[in-house]
């Protein structure tokens, strides 16, 4: 009983260690760089960066975040959101074109990234009601 | 043996517990009903004027400001206060005595809130001119005397109700420029 309770605690250790610190400051694991940018990203058909800011700001609020800062300039907004456990996000706004508007969202769970496209799916159809715009998959 | 696979099972789902709730980013109806609560609309006065009697009320409160984009109409502060709390302190002392474990209490507290000011659009989308919507969430995070931390988001329609009291006069002060 004791060397299965010994085996047991070993086997929870290494699967917390299992990432070394390089691995965990780059994020890098299975998915590549352009499947996490795909599923973060939204593309929406406006040029007005304030709108999609505000519209951003205001689903932030909806869904219970405290916006920690936002900046006009760089077109980003980061929130938190205190429910029993914390959940981070940052949004960005760039302009792609003359005449869309690409939103990034990335989120974290307590420690964790999240990385469960529906979520991110959840996110933006929330931001196209604020916006009364539809969002497009980024290309 | 059974034990063991139990033990092993579960050590590896403590490790691996890390997925947020299902929809935390879909607005439910709760959460309309929550902005019914943390939100006002001010008519006659301008977006830069009325930001500044929130940030005078924030102060009032004794708040200090963290971040603020006024070209967005975002506010963040924040202060650290007590949370000591002579109720759930008898309540851990009863507890202490009769299972001869020490029950944590609070110990104190960061305060955090985001005030954020923006346009009302009329029917057709367009900006009705002065005419704006502020809205405020505040949030804390409890340190309790063994260190564990809990946080949550404030929900009490009296805290609001009393905010906004306060913002309501100080908006009207800001309009007659006294």
């Amino acid at each position: 009983m004791k060397r299965i309770l010994v085996i047991a605690m070993m086997a929870a250790a290494l699967h917390v260690s299992c990432a070394p610190t390089t691995e965990r400051v780059l994020d890098a694991d299975d998915e590549t760089q352009l499947q996490k940018r795909s599923y973060e990203s939204r593309i929406f058909d406006t040029s007005d960066k304030e709108k999609v800011l505000r519209a951003t700001i205001s689903t932030l609020q909806d869904l219970g975040f405290v916006i920690d800062r936002a900046d006009l300039t760089l077109g980003t907004v980061s929130g938190t959101k205190y429910a029993g456990f914390l959940m981070k996000i940052t949004v960005s706004a760039r302009p792609k074109g003359n005449d869309r508007i690409l939103v990034r969202a990335n989120a974290q769970f307590n420690i964790t990234p999240v990385d469960d496209p529906k979520q991110y799916q959840d996110f933006f159809s929330s931001l196209e009601k604020s916006l009364f715009l539809t969002a497009h998959e980024a290309d | 043996m059974k034990k063991g696979f139990a033990i092993l099972a579960v050590t590896i789902l403590v490790a691996g517990c890390v997925s947020p709730p299902p929809h935390v980013f879909l607005v439910t109806p709760e959460m309309l009903a929550e902005r019914q609560l943390e939100m006002r609309r001010y008519d006659g006065i301008k977006e830069a004027e009325l930001l500044s009697a929130c940030a005078n009320v924030l102060q009032d409160l004794g708040f200090q400001l963290e971040n603020s984009e006024s070209r967005l109409g975002v506010l963040t502060v924040i202060k650290h206060r007590d949370a000591k709390n002579a109720g759930e302190i008898v309540v851990s002392i009863i507890v202490t005595v009769l299972s001869g474990k020490p029950m944590p209490y609070s110990k104190d507290q960061t305060i955090r809130a985001s005030l954020v000011v923006r346009p009302v659009y009329d029917s057709n989308g367009d900006v009705l001119p002065d005419s704006h919507y502020v809205r405020i969430t505040i949030q804390r995070l409890v340190r309790r005397t063994d260190n564990s931390i809990f946080v949550e988001t404030l929900h009490d329609p009296n805290l609001y109700e009393r905010f906004y009291d306060k913002l309501s006069k100080s908006v009207f002060i800001e309009a007659q420029k006294i």
